[in-house]
């Protein structure tokens, strides 16, 4: 059952700091949530991650302010922005319209419960042939909080006719409390222009996160997105990229590393509704101790999109025998001239090249490590610069309780 | 410097090694050769230390060191090499951070201080001209879409870096076409010396054209069933195993 007091009581704490005019929407949006729930079993897109038994728990408003308490993680040749528990302490940015889901999300109950408390996040408007200086660092830290402090966020990346960005959304979490975070990106390129995304999830082991992106990618428009996966307790990625003009590309990596009882949903659906256009899904999992993933890629390919050309691949490592992961690759076909290509595997960590390792004198955790390292390698090289992708690495290797030098790798 | 007492082994339920004696001094180079299935691969793997063998009965002496005693990382850090028939292909680990770890791991071992950053790629970079390999290789994954000859070469070339004292090479001239036969026998003689013993398991006589063994043995059933010289290796060459395993009967 819906903890509904919690919820309203919560949202009542929430409007006091909001401007009169944006609190309507806002409350509306909050009912559509009250009706619906949390999303969970029964619902197919559901199917693995069953977040309606969370609603039973007490939530709290997000906070009003809020300082890092620790050094922060910056990388060089980046412009660095920081929100802490969702507020951006470098503008003085107040809550305000937010657009209310509409069409397939009206009843998304996530969608709308984000609608009822986002905070601004990212708003990147790039005018036609504009690029950013530097590459964008928006890092949004949770410090430790009450239990079920909620931090709700909206995002804009628009970019002009051949505008250019890189981008990095970066989530580190910390502390304990159980606490919730939706991210709610909306992507707009228009023709030639070109987006470099980066995702780093590493939120705290009690986080229940959410973050969706939706992207409308138009002719000769690149969106090219690196995503890895390092923390969060319960976590659900959407990524909905559309293809709607000729020779529109869409690249979508991730990687998800879960450990202990970390559960990860990445739903993945590249819709292909222009002809000549070309994506790619590429996916590596890898799963430790008690933990789950799930991939689900599907393309779908809509009539008329002639000579489109797409790939999925998903491979996974098991490295306990509790982990689990579920992979499935969908391809949906509505136009006769296309180029398709899938699959999926699964393995665990190769003997042979263990004692291969071993027999050159590496110890077998380290053997271990440059293995899995490997395994995930093929995604991290698309981590740029190298400093991002040591901070990466390093953190995978500590979340696999290895003491491995990623100098080594570097 | 490496003695085999008795060395019986088995994988499974099946027993493959039955008894077998070798014992081969400091700058020796001994050839192993023998039928297929007699025993020869089986005899390289368990010295580097593979657990898919059961070592049943037996002792074997590295530099008076128990070997059986020690995992695979400690035998390499002891000294032992094994050129592998089929190397194993690591994508995503590149061919530089392999060595890197191997050796500086092997240091750590024996108490010797890790190599600086340029003294390492310095003594890479000799080794890979020594072996007539592209420095590009380096880069790319270990043996990752390397033909069968690159990575026979690429064996060598880790042997090189290393600088190992006892080497097993297990057919390292299988699928050698004459040219990288040529550079591979001048790695494996370039660290004969008085301190280094070599172990060439191999099928064929050709590779021993180039690296003169002092001593050749035929292994067959699990045992060592002849030793000689040189000459034993040409004579089997001609005549093929047949005649020993008649000659044994009789």
């Amino acid at each position: 059952m819906l903890n509904r007091d919690a919820y309203e009581s919560a949202f009542a704490r929430f409007s006091e700091t909001l401007p009169a005019a944006t609190i309507a929407p806002r409350r509306a949006a909050l009912q559509r949530f009250l009706d619906t729930g949390l999303p969970g079993k029964g619902l197919e897109a559901w199917k693995y991650t069953d977040l309606s038994p969370l609603g039973a728990e007490a939530v709290a408003a997000p906070s009003v302010r809020g300082r890092p308490e620790t050094p922060l993680p910056q990388f060089p040749g980046m412009h660095t922005r920081c929100w802490v528990n969702g507020r951006a302490p470098d503008v003085d940015a107040q809550a305000g319209p937010v657009e209310t889901p509409s069409g397939e999300h009206a009843h998304d109950g996530l969608a709308n419960l984000n609608a009822a408390f986002a905070l601004p996040g990212i708003d990147l408007l790039l005018d036609d042939g504009a690029s950013l200086d530097a590459p964008l660092h928006a890092l949004f830290v949770t410090e430790p909080q009450g239990d079920g402090e909620m931090v709700h966020l909206r995002h804009r990346i628009v970019l002009g006719e051949g505008a250019s960005a890189t981008v990095v959304v970066h989530e580190l979490g910390r502390g304990d409390a159980p606490r919730w975070s939706t991210h709610l990106l909306d992507i707009e390129l228009a023709r030639g222009a070109r987006l470099r995304l980066v995702r780093l999830q590493d939120e705290s082991a009690g986080t229940r996160g959410w973050f969706e992106a939706r992207a409308a990618v138009h002719g000769d428009a690149s969106l090219d997105m690196t995503q890895v996966d390092l923390g969060g307790g319960i976590v659900r990625n959407d990524w909905r990229p559309r293809l709607l003009g000729p020779g529109a590309d869409v690249v979508l990596r991730g990687l998800m590393a879960p450990v202990g009882r970390t559960h990860v949903d990445s739903q993945f659906l590249t819709e292909h509704a222009a002809a000549h256009g070309r994506s790619r899904q590429w996916f590596r999992g890898l799963a430790w101790d008690r933990a789950q993933g799930i991939f689900n890629g599907k393309v779908v390919v809509r009539p008329g999109a002639q000579k489109t050309d797409s790939e999925q691949r998903i491979a996974n490592l098991l490295l306990s025998p509790r982990a689990r992961i579920n992979a499935k690759p969908e391809l949906e076909i509505y136009a006769d001239d296309v180029k398709c290509a899938h699959g999926a595997t699964f393995g665990r960590l190769d003997p042979a090249a263990l004692f291969y390792l071993r027999s050159r004198g590496v110890d077998e955790a380290t053997a271990r490590a440059l293995l899995i390292h490997g395994f995930a390698e093929a995604v991290l090289q698309h981590l740029e610069p190298a400093e991002l992708r040591k901070a990466v690495v390093a953190r995978l290797l500590e979340r696999i309780g290895n003491e491995i030098d990623p100098e080594v790798l570097a | 410097m490496l003695e085999i007492n008795n060395l019986h082994a088995r994988v499974g339920e099946t027993d493959i090694l039955k008894g077998l004696d070798l014992t081969v001094n400091a700058g020796e180079v001994h050839a192993v050769m023998g039928p297929n299935g007699s025993g020869k691969s089986t005899l390289s793997k368990i010295l580097a230390g593979s657990e898919d063998y059961t070592v049943t009965e037996g002792r074997v002496r590295l530099l008076g060191q128990d070997l059986l005693d020690m995992s695979p990382e400690q035998r390499a850090a002891a000294g032992v090499f094994l050129g592998f028939q089929y190397p194993v292909e690591i994508p995503g680990v590149s061919n530089m951070v392999f060595l890197k770890s191997a050796l500086n791991a092997q240091r750590k071992t024996r108490g010797e201080p890790e190599l600086e950053a340029g003294d390492f790629l310095a003594w890479v970079r000799h080794r890979v001209k020594q072996m007539k390999m592209d420095p590009a290789m380096l880069s790319r994954g270990v043996n990752e879409g390397f033909s069968g000859g690159e990575k026979k070469r690429n064996e060598i070339l880790q042997m090189l870096v290393l600088e190992p004292r006892l080497m097993v090479l297990d057919e390292t001239d299988s699928g050698l076409d004459i040219d990288a036969l040529k550079i591979v026998a001048e790695g494996i003689n370039a660290l004969r010396s008085p301190e280094r013993a070599t172990l060439l398991v191999t099928h064929y006589q050709r590779l021993l054209d180039y690296v003169q063994p002092d001593k050749v043995h035929v292994l067959s059933g699990g045992r060592i069933i002849k030793s000689g010289g040189p000459e034993l290796a040409h004579e089997l060459e001609e005549k093929g195993y047949g005649w020993l395993s008649e000659q044994r009967a009789a």
